[in-house]
């Protein structure tokens, strides 16, 4: 095959078995691969009401056709697996370079099924695939856990691994490759964990083939020029990060601010990508095949908070700044560090901190139940704490490894906690900004932003811009990017790379590259069908439309303050139309009618 | 004076484009333990440097190659490989101090960069221009430049 | 009448912000003075063609100003014009 290099991994992780499967050219076609293939995997083999944290869920890792190649920002890979955060299906999206590594050691998919005896680690060297004890790297962080296998494994092997929070099965716990990158989201590292499986070591010396080089290579330079002549992907990503976010949602009033009370923060700026430039920034960072850099080498000299790592993030800024109204950016940082070395998601992590903080601020909780933690807004201190006692599993880092919504549940108050389906709503108000309010609200992993990012026509204008608190249009804008994102996902490329691609680009590609026909249109349809089975998966999950919500505060606290003083999220009257823009029932399931014809059903 | 593969590690991002351009245009499909530059990374402080062959005015790979598949072109002042010369005995992997000659299993030959012929891959892909392809002499400017920038500030402050 | 700048912008003007005392009626008003004062390295994200740049994001008291009247939207005293070149996130 090209492309794809045409096999399956599957190991048992109790009985230690290792078994080899030809990848089905047809599934290759129809699910691309990464999120959409391990879906679908996830579809046919596992049991959608399955316990997340028991032997019977599955783990998949899977790169794209892209992944290894030099197509542009394309070199990811995707965990998919039930979420223990959600209990919905979870695909996790990672960077790295581990993704690229699976493929030339000859693999599409690694399927990990049951739970090894004890802590173990897989170490695959091509077609050598070995289980082996983990005891001496259980309990350690991530970033020893890598060195420690690159010493006793190979030093140019890709590890991706789960530190202490995975261990503790933190609901929210990461798995992090190349130490900085993460597939951090809906608790994929607490999945790894109940396996008994601390990391997977991979190196490979095969390659990855090409239909066409020189068909494959033309269109690679059409793709790479585009993004570099784009301003965003081109000039902006690499100087300021995704951090440079900041501040625009912050001036039109949607950057939640104390768990979401409010949309704006005085002293944003100083947790901003300009600021993050000025002070801890050392370099860009690129992964496999990046050619926009956003990735942040930074570094805190301060001695109360000082450390070194990658990021952070827009996400992770806001979550451990603005959601908890903390503006010391050497504070967030550090928080960013202690998630990556402990394997956290930094999103629901610092989410989850803001509704606790909003609880002690309250006096639901004090600091009988925070055992001495002073969770008030603005603490940065206990803030940087409460993220080290989660990944620990320690105090009170035992309940804010639940997340926010068990936590906040826990003490009468589910209204506090700031989710959808149980996962935290990332950096984006709903009551200022209408769309992403429905993609929250509508998306098959619950609170997520990435996979439905609205946000690019409704604030920054990219491609075109449309009114952010307008309702009409909202429900086709969201279809269409949820779309578009899932088959992006399935493929291998960074979703940065749709700064100058459209879908048609993605098929340019992909057709020298593999050899098959393909078509924008064709590209588009695959995404469409990844996301109703997965919309499949999650009905049968249990989940109905009366989990397409968002909390009430968005759709009946007016926003108090701000450009967006006065406004509500109207994700309820969006609803009916986004169920008919999808073509599912009223019911928000999807019709027989379009099941047939995304070959479904 | 001969242009040189000049590397500038403090704008390297990791990205290991370098490496599929050079597997691609050597192997003709993305072989990238082929690839004749590595980017070696700490992850730790995220930061990266690549690495290929220097070329050497007095190389040890050509000084200990019998068979002479090590050699230097006396025109462009590089060091060539001449694979069908190559008997094998890996003296030249054990004498680069760099580390910058590999065996590859493979093809049973040695991977060294050959600045492909002159126009290096590596540097077309490059997204951040940490590799360049330059006059060795201009390739340096802008570094001695802001070094000296520095000595500047240094001893204006002293003086104030 | 205050003006914010961010990203490229304040390296291409110096500043985050500034209180701008030179009267300006509307948007197209205020950013072809900026540009002036400020020259390409400002005007290349800003103005192109005497139209608004691709990509540029220009607020006026947090609303943008493509949801309002463009380049002829009114500005008073007490605005406050915030300005992004292009850029993005995640």
């Amino acid at each position: 095959m090209n492309g794809w290099m045409g096999k399956i991994l599957r190991v048992d992780l109790g009985s230690g078995k290792v078994s080899v499967e030809r990848l089905d050219p047809k599934l290759a076609h129809d699910y691309i691969g990464a999120r959409g293939l391990g879906t679908k995997i996830m579809w046919d083999e596992v049991d959608p009401n399955v316990d997340p944290l028991s032997p019977a869920n599955k783990l998949i890792f899977a790169p794209g056709p892209f992944s290894g190649t030099f197509a542009p920002s394309a070199g990811r890979y995707d965990v998919v697996t039930k979420g223990p955060l959600t209990g919905t299906i979870a695909a996790s999206n990672s960077g790295g370079s581990f993704g690229a590594e699976l493929k030339f050691a000859g693999w599409d998919v690694v399927i990990l099924e049951g739970k090894a005896a004890a802590p173990s680690y897989l170490w695959i060297a091509d077609d050598k695939v070995e289980l082996r004890s983990a005891a001496h790297l259980w309990g350690k962080d991530v970033p020893t856990t890598t060195e420690m296998l690159y010493a006793e494994t190979a030093e140019d092997a890709k590890v991706a691994c789960i530190g202490p929070a995975g261990e503790k099965l933190v609901l929210f716990a990461a798995i992090m490759n190349e130490m900085q990158r993460a597939a951090g989201r809906t608790g994929v590292g607490a999945v790894m964990g109940s396996k008994n499986l601390k990391a997977i070591a991979v190196r490979g010396t095969k390659g990855v083939r090409v239909a066409d080089k020189d068909g494959f290579a033309a269109a690679c330079a059409e793709t790479s020029r585009k993004i570099k002549e784009h301003p965003v992907g081109g000039t902006g990503l690499r100087l300021y990060g995704t951090d440079v976010l900041v501040n625009i949602l912050n001036s039109v009033g949607g950057l939640p601010t104390g768990n979401f009370r409010t949309g704006q923060f005085a002293t944003a700026d100083k947790v901003g990508g300009e600021s993050l430039a000025a002070r801890e920034l050392q370099r860009p960072r690129g992964c496999f095949a990046c050619i926009i850099s956003c990735g942040r080498g930074t570094k805190v000299l301060s001695p109360k908070y000082a450390g070194a790592g990658e990021g952070p993030e827009y996400e992770s800024a806001w979550g451990f700044g603005p959601d908890c109204n903390i503006d010391d950016l050497d504070a967030v940082t550090k928080a960013n560090y202690i998630c990556n070395e402990l394997g956290l998601d930094t999103i629901t992590m610092g989410s989850t901190i803001a509704c606790a903080i909003e609880m002690f601020d309250r006096g639901i909780i004090g600091t009988a139940e925070t055992e001495g933690l002073e969770l008030l807004p603005g603490n940065a201190e206990a803030m940087v704490e409460a993220v080290r006692l989660t990944g620990m599993g320690e105090g009170f880092g035992k309940k804010l490894g639940l997340g926010s919504w068990r936590l906040a549940s826990m003490y009468g108050h589910p209204e506090l906690s700031m989710t959808a389906k149980k996962q935290e709503m990332p950096a984006y108000e709903p009551r200022a900004i209408q769309g992403i309010g429905l993609n929250y609200a509508t998306n098959n992993r619950g609170g997520c932003h990435v996979r439905g990012y609205t946000i690019s026509p409704e604030v920054l204008g990219v491609p075109m811009k449309v009114d952010k608190d307008a309702t009409e249009g909202k429900p086709a804008l969201v279809a269409l990017f949820q779309n578009l994102t899932a088959a992006i996902d399935s493929s291998g490329a960074c979703l940065f790379t749709t700064f100058g691609l459209g879908a048609e680009d993605y098929a340019a590609m992909l057709a020298p590259l593999t050899g098959e026909a393909w078509t924008a249109e064709e590209f588009l349809k695959c995404g469409e069908r990844i996301w109703n089975l997965e919309r499949l998966w999650n009905n049968r999950a249990g989940f109905t439309a009366a989990d397409d919500a968002l909390p009430p505060r968005m759709t009946q606290e007016p926003m108090p303050s701000g450009p967006s003083k006065g406004a509500v999220s109207r994700v309820p009257e969006m609803m009916p139309e986004y169920y008919a823009v999808r073509g599912w029932s009223p019911a928000g399931e999807p019709t027989t009618e379009k099941l047939r014809e995304l070959e479904l059903a | 004076m001969g242009m040189m593969l000049t590397i500038h590690p403090e704008k390297c991002t990791g990205c290991r484009n370098c490496e599929l351009a050079c597997a691609l245009e050597h192997e003709g499909y993305f072989r990238i333990k082929a690839s004749r530059i590595h980017v070696y990374a700490w992850e730790r402080e995220a930061f990266s440097v690549p690495m290929m062959c220097q070329q050497c005015s007095d190389a040890a790979c050509v000084s200990v190659c019998m068979p002479k598949a090590m050699h230097r072109d006396a025109e462009t002042g590089r060091i060539e490989y001449d694979a069908a010369k190559c008997i094998g005995c890996k003296m030249c992997v054990q004498a680069c101090p760099f580390g910058n000659a590999a065996w590859d299993a493979l093809t049973e030959s040695i991977l060294k960069c050959d600045t492909c012929g002159g126009d290096p891959a590596c540097a077309k892909i490059c997204p951040v221009g940490a590799l360049e392809w330059a006059d060795p002499d201009l390739a340096v400017q802008p570094r001695k430049k802001s070094f000296a920038a520095k000595l500047k500030t240094a001893y204006a402050e002293a003086r104030s | 009448m205050k003006v914010q700048y961010f990203a490229l912008l304040r390296n291409a003007t110096h500043k985050r912000e500034e209180t701008w005392t030179r009267p300006a009626a509307d948007v197209r008003g205020l950013l072809t003075d900026l540009c002036t004062t400020y020259g390409e390295p400002f005007a290349k994200w800003v103005m192109e063609n005497g139209e608004l740049a691709k990509f540029v994001v220009v607020l006026v008291d947090g609303h943008d100003v493509r949801s309002l009247a463009g380049l002829d939207t009114p500005l008073a005293d007490t605005s406050e014009i915030a300005v992004f070149p292009p850029l993005a996130g995640g």
